[in-house]
């Protein structure tokens, strides 16, 4: 399978999802390779500013857009009379490849964005659980969670959640089976090969291994992170955090 | 002017048409659940037809108008009465300052709306004054800026309720377009989705509509990427059930996606209480976009 190298047009499948949404995919593997494409061609489609065109939503391998089917046809009446969504992403596609600017860059540069976590037990609740599971010291499952630098694949759960990949396998844990009713925001988790943070205050699986006190989301600002960028966590004191804290204690 | 709630209702808001445009970020799209019943309230208003509204559950918010405006009731029969006396579903209404507007008692559907007229001043986020999760309150307050428009006439609209009325109430099955896991269901659960009928449960709610029936599997266990879901997204839950996703949805799913309830039959499930009895049917993105075309062609001028 090709992981490191250009995709072309033919690598791309359209799929219908339902009457109001279509998807493009590429082979369904978490890289970073392929959710670069991902964004690059949202960042085309999303340039067009296509009335009809609701939502571009990228996912690991998948963009997905919503459209409103009559407004769509307006805006397209001209070149599609009776309107195939298939065909549509099919010449969106031959557009993307025929276009320059976007031909040649096989990778976005991102800088990595530095996101301080403080791993003191009272935060980080899941920690002595998962030492004993995996045999691990929690000093070095912390070194372990920030040595990576993570891929951020796709947001969702609740506004701003980013699911960042890949969790090195020695650190890798099931979510609980039974969700807790309340995991604090600013909570920094792992759930099997993904680690993420708790934007608010919600009900939530993930294993628990500390809590930033950067807020990630807020409704002016919206999502700190967006996806494809790269994150790397970085340790704190108690000290610290506390004195970093953006988030109302409860 | 203003509409105050005087007594809180388990589960009303103000919605509109969503807030598109972020769900890349993880925001729900939100947006009325019977958009059909929705447009019609303002379309007999003569307002856009994406004006917000009041959606209300039963038992509803007690309204009190400060000041006169012109409203208009769509969707589930709650018996509404204006100062006591009973008033009309689907035709303009003259309210007065000082008048109260309650719901006496569930006669049949799920949920109503209110249209009103004029322009709404409460805040708005993203474009959209649809929140996920806020709900109207006791003293919550709906700002209203007057604009005298002269309303439809509903005598002329017969047509258009028979229409409404048969796509949002009468029986019928639930069409549904094929999605992309819909083929590793092993064949005795595709026969199961297609020939049983599966019923509704008390788990049903603005972000999705969990049902009870046949338990279905997969040909064999499968774990999948997330990827974004949709309004009508039937996903295969691990314990074997479905769900069917709504208007506040999460953007994005893991669970097997098997399929999407079309546009046009979406209202018609808003609009079922528990143990109610649906069967679902295959069709195709052609027919299930004719159908949504004609059907909002009714609403064009």
């Amino acid at each position: 399978m090709k992981i490191n190298s250009i995709y072309n047009k033919v690598d791309w499948q359209i799929q219908h999802l339902g009457d109001h949404a279509f998807v493009f995919l590429l082979p369904a593997i978490m890289n970073e390779n392929i959710i670069a494409q991902i964004m690059k061609l949202k960042k085309f489609i999303a340039s067009k500013k296509m009335e009809g065109i609701k939502d571009l939503i990228p996912s690991y391998h998948s963009l997905t857009i919503v459209y409103d089917i009559q407004l769509l046809k307006e805006t397209l009446y001209e070149s599609f009379v009776s309107i195939d969504m298939i065909e549509f992403g099919n010449k969106l596609l031959t557009d993307y490849f025929n276009e320059p600017i976007f031909e040649n860059k096989n990778k976005i540069e991102n800088e990595i964005i530095k996101v301080p976590v403080c791993y003191e037990i009272e935060y980080g609740i899941d920690l002595k659980n998962l030492s004993v599971l995996k045999n691990i010291q929690v000093e070095e499952i912390i070194k372990i969670h920030t040595n990576t630098i993570y891929n951020v694949y796709c947001l969702g759960f609740m506004p701003g959640f980013a699911y960042m990949g890949k969790v090195d396998a020695l650190i890798q844990i099931n979510r609980h089976p039974k969700p807790r009713p309340l995991v604090p925001a600013g909570s920094v988790g792992i759930a099997g090969e993904q680690t993420g943070i708790y934007p608010m205050n919600a009900p939530g699986g993930w294993q628990i291994i500390g809590r930033t006190p950067i807020k990630i989301f807020d409704p002016i600002h919206l999502a700190k992170f967006n996806v494809a960028d790269q994150i790397q966590f970085y340790s704190i004191d108690k000290a610290t955090y506390l004195a970093t804290n953006e988030y109302p204690t409860i | 002017m203003s509409i105050t709630i005087i007594k809180k209702g388990i589960s009303d808001s103000i919605q509109d048409a969503g807030r598109y445009g972020y769900q890349h970020i993880g925001i729900q799209p939100c947006g009325y659940m019977d958009y059909l019943s929705a447009q019609l309230a303002n379309y007999i208003l003569n307002n856009s037809v994406t004006n917000p509204v009041i959606e209300i559950h039963f038992p509803t918010s007690t309204f009190y108008f400060e000041a006169e405006n012109i409203i208009c009731i769509t969707g589930a029969n709650f018996v509404p009465v204006l100062n006591e006396k009973s008033i009309a579903m689907q035709t303009p209404i003259q309210v007065n300052n000082g008048d109260v507007l309650q719901f006496l008692q569930p006669i049949h559907g799920r949920i109503a709306y209110i249209a009103f007229q004029g322009e709404l001043t409460n805040n708005k986020w993203l474009n959209s004054f649809s929140y996920f999760s806020k709900r109207l309150e006791l003293d919550s307050k709906l700002e209203i800026v007057k604009k005298e428009i002269t309303p439809k006439d509903p005598t002329t609209l017969v047509d258009l309720f028979e229409t409404i009325e048969t796509r949002v109430f009468k029986q019928g099955v639930f069409q549904f377009i094929p999605g992309p896991a819909w083929n590793d269901l092993d064949q005795p659960s595709i026969q199961q989705v297609l020939n049983n009928p599966f019923k509704t449960t008390l788990q049903s709610n603005r972000m999705g509509f969990q049902l009870k029936g046949p338990s279905l599997n997969l040909i064999s266990p499968k774990s999948y990427l997330s990827s974004a879901v949709t309004r009508g997204t039937m996903q295969l839950l691990p314990n074997g059930e479905l769900i069917i996703l709504m208007a506040d949805h999460q953007t994005i799913g893991g669970y097997p996606n098997l399929g999407q309830i079309i546009l046009v039959d979406l209202p018609r499930l808003a609009q079922l209480g528990k143990d109610s009895i649906i069967h679902f049917s295959l069709t195709n993105v052609d027919s299930a976009q004719q159908q949504y075309q004609s059907l909002q062609n009714r609403f064009t001028n």
